[in-house]
Formats: structure tokens, sequence, C-alpha cells
């Protein structure tokens, strides 16, 4: 072949100058073996563009969109960020009731967190907290993409392991508390629950999801968060596991 | 005069650039949460030097270089700590299996994270992020014939991979 592959390669990706340009389609007028291997390369371009096009339109974690808003910290490298977030991994990996509560001694406020009696947000149904009233309602028909309506507002949704579906909320009341739910038999189960604003001193933006949450995030999903569009269908299909 | 100063500018573009770091972080770290976390640091370090940014370039591949920068102290730390992720089998994600666009796209990255790091990042700028072979070179700091060249591999691994049509291998 006339031409090395790399050249034909930024051929197809529109890096040549005028010149080699009119020179290589000259080339490809009389040489359709030249023509395939440009065509190759354009078609795994637009393949490979293709299969990350979607990821554009996923909802974006509150943590993050709110980034540029906030004055600017000092830099906690990843490594810092990472262990932070290790501090009580395993603890928040266990999804009953009673590993909740054995976390929220560690530091957290029962009270203010779980409220009880009617109108709270939670119930305890055999020793698993199962969602109630609004943010049952929230969990049930609110997509992260839209702003939050009222009090809850919805981070990221995503399936477990075992197929189910999972949701990231955050609740705003007096202290606002955020937290993993995930779907069983009809009801959403609050498998995490974490105080949402002023932990270790870090600076938090209202919106941030709290580590012990992105930990159990990290504990529980299985591949990739949904996309705005298998959020919506997993929605109108009722939060069904379809296994 | 109200000039804009180059930290305003940075701070203005962060919140449309965000999907975009967001998705090339994740063909970086090839793990959700951890790419989650390596947006953060790449935003808050762009903030904190956004007087390194050069007025008239592009402020995407600035930011690009910086993430990859970041990812490379993060996993040098690791390294340290003898802490280091198993990454995600990206096609092994459940999703929407009766959707075949998404088969398609996941049996792509698949392929995407089985390359060397070096080839994917040139894939991922070039092919994924649309960035010029120029400024694909100056955000991963290297030559331009170097990312030539990793392109070249990481394209050729990629087809070698995925086959010439459909996403089946």
């Amino acid at each position: 072949m006339k031409y090395a592959d790399e050249t034909l390669m930024a051929y197809a990706d529109g890096e040549l100058d005028a010149a080699t340009r009119a020179e290589i389609e000259a080339e490809i007028a009389r040489d359709p073996g030249l023509a395939r291997a440009v065509e190759r390369h354009r078609a795994l371009a637009a393949r490979v563009r293709g299969a990350y096009a979607a990821e554009l339109e996923e909802p974006m974690p509150a943590r993050l969109a709110s980034l540029a808003d906030k004055p600017a910290a000092p830099v906690a490298d990843l490594a810092a960020r990472r262990a932070g977030r290790r501090i009580g991994a395993g603890r928040w990996q266990l999804p009953a009731w009673s590993a909740l509560a054995a976390s929220l001694m560690v530091g957290l406020f029962v009270a203010t967190l779980v409220m009880r009696g009617p109108g709270a947000p939670y119930e305890d149904v055999d020793g698993v907290l199962v969602a109630r009233g609004e943010l049952d309602a929230a969990l049930t028909n609110e997509l992260a993409s839209r702003p939050a309506s009222a009090g809850v507002s919805i981070g990221v949704s995503f399936r477990d392991r075992e197929g189910g579906y999972c949701r990231t909320f955050r609740l705003q009341q007096e202290s606002p508390v955020a937290g993993l739910a995930c779907r069983s038999g009809g009801d959403w189960q609050v498998r995490t629950l974490a105080e949402s604003a002023g932990q270790d001193g870090e600076v938090r933006t209202a919106s941030s999801m709290p580590l012990a949450v992105l930990q159990a995030v990290d504990a529980t999903i299985d591949g990739e968060p949904l996309d705005a569009t298998a959020e919506a269908s997993a929605r109108d299909a009722g939060w069904k596991s379809s296994d | 005069m109200s000039e804009k100063s180059p930290a305003d500018e940075v701070r203005a573009a962060i919140g449309g650039l965000l999907p975009r770091l967001r998705r090339f972080a994740r063909v970086i770290t090839r793990h959700v949460a951890d790419a989650d976390d390596l947006v953060q640091v790449t935003v808050e370090k762009a903030l904190t030097r956004a007087d390194q940014w050069r007025h008239g370039s592009r402020i995407d591949s600035w930011m690009f270089g910086i993430m990859k920068h970041a990812w490379i102290d993060e996993v040098r730390s690791r390294g340290r700590r003898g802490r280091v992720h198993a990454p995600e089998e990206a096609g092994a994600t459940v999703g929407d299996n009766s959707a075949a666009a998404r088969d398609i796209a996941l049996s792509v990255q698949a392929a995407m994270a089985r390359l060397p790091e070096e080839q994917r990042l040139a894939v991922a700028l070039v092919l994924v992020e649309g960035l010029s072979y120029k400024d694909a070179a100056q955000a991963l700091d290297v030559p331009i014939g170097t990312l030539t060249s990793r392109l070249a591999r990481g394209r050729e691994a990629l087809q070698a991979l995925l086959g010439d049509e459909g996403g089946v291998h």
C-alpha cells in the first residue's frame, strides 16, 4: 500500500493538510482497497463515539453538579478522599436495619435522622427501615433529571447485583439526610442513611452526597448507573426487577 | 471594562463540561465511583489553578490533562498503599438486555477496557471526545507522533476485538 495506515487514519480523522488530503483522495478514487481502509477507520470511529454517546445524558450526581458553585476549597487528593470513604466500609454494606442502627450510633444523630410517628418518611418494618410518605412517593415517581419537587431529591439510580433497583436520595429537613434505598417487594428499603451536612469538617454544599452513601452505592452497584432513558423506563415499569 | 478573569471563565465552563469529564474519567478509571471521585478532584484542581489556563486555549483539553495527571498521582499512591482496584468488567453489566444498541455499546466499552491505558486514553480523547491530534497530544503531554501511534495501535486492537460489524464477539 502506498500510504501508511497511520496516514489513512489521519485522513479519516480529518487531520491532514489540504495538499496531502487531495493526493489521497485522488488515490482513493483509483484504489478501492484504499477506500475500504479509510471506510474501516471511519466506521470504527463512529462506533466508538456512538458507544459513549449515552453517557452524556446520565444524570449528574448533585455532589458533582454543584462543584463549580462552591468557593475554592483546599484540594484534598483522591487518595485522601478514598481513604475517608473507606472509613466504616463493611459496616455500610450490611443491608439490615440493625447494621444501620449500629452505624448511626457511630457519631450520627439517631433522633433527628429517624423521625417517628405519623408523617415520618420511614417506618421500621420487622427491623427493616422502609420508606414512607413523601420519600416513598419520590423514590417511586421522581426522575433524577428533574429538580426536586418538594423535600426529596433523587440522586443516582442503578441495579444491584441481584438485578433489583436502588436509588440514592436526599431528604431536605431540619437536619438534611441522604441515603440509599432499594426496591424490595413493592417497598423501598432504606439501606443506608447518613447526615448530609458538615461531616469531618469537609466543605460540603447543600446538595452533595455523604461519603457513607457513596460507599454504599459502591458496594451495591452492578455495572453502571441507569441513564435517563433507563431510569424512566424502570419507573414506568414500576421498578420491577426483570429476573 | 469588566474583563472576565481566567478563574471566572474556567468556573463558568465547568458546568457544561461535567458530563464529558465524567465520561473521560470512566474511560481512565474503568470504575464508576472512582470516576466520580476523579472528576471531583479534577474540578477542584482546575479551580485552584485556573490562572494556569492559557486564555484562548481549550478548557476541555486543559482539564482532561489535569485529570490524567490526577489519576497518575492516584495510581502511584494506591501502589504505595498496595491497594489497587480490579477494573470493573464493563461487559458484565446487566443493563437492559432487550436494547441491542446498549449491547453493542457495552461490547465496545468492554473492548476499550482491555486496551493498555496509553492507547485507551488516546482513543478516548480523539474518537470519543473529538479532540484534534494536537489538542489530545497536549492533554496527554506527549509529542503528536506518539499520540498518533498510540491511537493507531489502539484502533487496531479495537478492530481486532470487535470485528468488522455488529457487536458480537
